[in-house]
């Protein structure tokens, strides 16, 4: 839509143009430590840099197969993407948590929108649901009064915002030169009604379904496990026993407190 | 491609939500009366029977109870704290709420319709509101732990310390409890060989054996994992407002201790459409259901009350349960966790992994019917053993004889046994 209005600009250009904006944004809204007006300006500017970054993005992408679909993608995206900016402009750890866990949210419904079930899912379960849970159990009890100053400021917001910009420039130029074509019309429509017909009911598959994008089937998980335990089976065992051997290094931290504290807690048994 | 009316799926979709979403809040309103009355039974007294149609005399036995108390409590002032972080003290009891009506998603509410060709739908319609999601247990699972914000958040957020240990108390309790929940949904999934809800129930069905008699062990661990879950008694740690100044919504009050409360309850219904839908067999009784596809509108409402009446009755064993158990301290809730559930839920895992491994060798030795009995008898003697095991094995420390620590000014304490006491002595 925007891009009509703006038909002279390249998308090249245009996702150029956004990530510098990005990029400048992000320095604008880091917090860096400035007095309060300028840092109040800063902010303002960064967030409309944003959106304008935001803008030039919309205007770069392919447009979905219908209304609803381009609705519940541009939602769950959006969400990603500025719960990711705002956890790291967020002034408060604990703030920056729960933006982090909603960044998480966005990507697990992006995921379920694309049709990759297991992987939405276990975003949740796995970032979402225990590893966030245990940030967030240290930082409320380790800061109940107040922040530290090494807390409170980023230490080198220019160099975070450019080296951010690059890291996205490099990978929208490889993953563009990936798809020639644009993919997510087909996919979409096809995750669509499969997730949404059920099995027996699934309106004809298009293309790209058939070509064997196996997330789609109706044995999504069951095949997933057969490629985990078929083909990759030894990075499978090797992260087992990586997880194990973490296991008992915490267990061996652990023990060797409780064996200080020992003596102690034999006392307090007695009666 | 560009259309603006929904298509027939997104039209089924939100009718669906729109039952279930309609169904659980009037339900969760009625099962509040209901489980007044279960009290008023316990304790030998009449309960709530008088609130009838309002402006006349008619009581209806007290029906109209649940109006009167939703409509009590919205009027009732919405008092927000000065001292709270405004954002996270809303934030906190939408989040437990959206998480666990979001849960019924993947929950299958009956079989499924017959055929409605004057709709348009030519197929088989299940009554779930998501039907292609083919990691239904894994949704369930993801959307409980993100429970644990609420309780999190609205505890920190009231800054008041009561609150906030409160707060560390449940969530501490959620994430210790989601392991043996986590491992009795396990112990099922691997029998079914699907993450599907549905599925679940169809494999329980044909074979006609209900996990509950086939994982006795895994049945008991989820039922109690669930109990914790739902925090009920007896692990109601958040409601003991007398010895523990009370949980995480300490500070609110008004509608957002209301939804906090609601999601709670909702909360128990989830567990008991769990407990039902994955040990006590779903829609499925002998001689009256079939096994087979619906066919006919009959089938599809048996099926449907059957379901509907086991839900109800796990319901009142969790209302049952509350009156006639005392709370847990916070240790032995933590014992009982890890030290008895933990080992229970995985001896479960490995009985059942182990009879499904060698099921074909069973058959191929005994039979098919000497199979099946195998495949049950095995896991119940696993079930006795691990009984008498854990009845042998607790940890001293979930007793009720009080923990004694030493205070500054006891003997042991100042004349210890270590060096560096004595020297500080």
């Amino acid at each position: 839509m925007i891009a009509s209005i703006l038909p002279s600009i390249s998308p090249g250009t245009l996702l150029a143009g956004g990530i510098t904006a990005t990029a400048a944004s992000l320095w604008l809204l880091l917090p860096s430590g400035r007095s309060g007006a300028a840092d109040r300006t800063a902010r303002w500017l960064g967030w409309l840099l944003g959106i304008v970054a935001l803008a030039s993005f919309l205007a770069t992408g392919h447009r979905l197969g219908s209304v609803g679909e381009e609705a519940v993608f541009l939602t769950v995206a959006l969400v990603a993407v500025i719960s990711g900016a705002a956890t790291v402009v967020s002034r408060s750890p604990v703030y920056a948590a729960i933006w982090f866990a909603m960044a998480l949210a966005g990507v697990a419904g992006v995921l379920l929108v694309l049709g990759g079930q297991f992987l939405g899912v276990a975003t949740i379960v796995v970032y979402a649901g225990a590893i966030l849970v245990m940030f967030l159990f240290v930082l409320m009890l380790a800061q109940p009064a107040g922040l530290a100053p090494y807390d409170r400021v980023s230490n080198e917001p220019l160099l975070a915002a450019v080296a951010g910009a690059v890291l996205l420039g490099i990978l929208s130029l490889s993953i563009g030169r990936l798809t020639a074509e644009p993919p997510s019309c087909c996919l979409m429509s096809g995750t669509k009604a499969a997730l949404l017909a059920g099995s027996g009911s699934a309106a004809e598959p298009t293309s790209a379904a058939e070509a064997g994008i196996d997330m789609l089937a109706d044995n999504h998980v069951a095949r997933l496990g057969g490629e985990l335990f078929g083909r990759h089976l030894l990075a499978v065992e090797v992260a087992g026993v990586l997880l194990l051997v973490a296991l008992i290094g915490s267990i061996a931290i652990v023990s060797r407190g409780a064996a200080d504290a020992a003596p102690a807690a034999a006392r307090r048994v007695a009666p | 491609m560009m259309s603006l009316l929904p298509s027939l799926p997104t039209i089924v979709a939100l009718v669906k939500i729109g039952l279930l979403v309609g169904g659980l809040m009037t339900a969760a309103a009625y099962l509040v009366l209901v489980e007044r009355w279960m009290a008023a039974w316990v304790q030998d007294r009449k309960g709530p029977n008088r609130v009838g149609i309002p402006l006349t005399k008619i009581r209806l036995f007290g029906l109209g109870q649940p109006l009167a108390d939703g409509l009590k409590i919205i009027l009732k002032e919405d008092f927000t704290p000065k001292h709270v972080d405004k954002v996270l003290y809303v934030a906190a009891p939408l989040v437990l709420l959206a998480a666990s009506l979001a849960i019924f998603a993947a929950i299958p509410f009956g079989s499924s319709l017959p055929p409605i060709p004057a709709l348009g739908l030519t197929g088989e319609e299940p009554l779930l509101v998501a039907p292609g999601l083919d990691v239904g247990v894994l949704w369930v699972f993801a959307l409980s732990s993100i429970a644990v914000y609420g309780v999190l958040l609205g505890g920190w957020a009231s800054n008041n310390k009561y609150g906030f240990l409160g707060g560390l108390r449940s969530s501490a309790q959620l994430v210790a409890y989601e392991i043996p929940l986590g491992l009795g949904l396990l112990g099922v999934v691997l029998a079914a060989g699907s993450l599907k809800l549905d599925a679940i129930m169809n494999a329980q069905a044909s074979s006609g054996v209900w996990y509950a008699f086939a994982q006795p062990l895994g049945f008991i661990v989820f039922l109690i994992a669930s109990f914790a879950e739902a925090a009920r008694l007896p692990f109601d740690l958040p409601e003991a407002e007398q010895e523990l100044v009370g949980g995480y919504h300490t500070e609110y009050s008004g509608i957002k201790l209301l939804l906090f409360l609601v999601s709670e309850f909702l909360h128990m219904v989830t567990a008991a459409f769990l407990i039902v839908i994955m040990f006590l067999g779903g829609w499925h009784l002998w001689g009256l259901t079939g096994s087979g596809p619906v066919e006919t509108w009959m089938v599809a409402l048996i099926r449907f009350a059957v379901l509907s009446a086991k839900i109800f009755g796990v319901i009142l064993f969790f209302m049952l349960v509350r009156w006639s158990w005392p709370r847990f301290r916070f240790d032995q809730l933590m014992n009982l966790a890890w030290k008895v559930m933990l080992p229970l839920g995985l001896a479960n895992l490995v009985t059942v992994a182990a009879v499904e491994e060698f099921r074909p060798q069973l058959v191929t030795a005994l039979g098919e019917g000497g199979a099946k009995a195998a495949a049950i008898a095995v896991p119940w003697a696993v079930f006795f053993l691990g009984w008498i095991a854990a009845g042998l094995l607790t940890p001293s420390g979930t007793d009720n004889t009080p923990i004694r620590t030493p205070g500054p000014l006891d003997a042991e304490h100042v004349l210890g046994s270590r060096p560096h006491d004595l020297l500080e002595a």
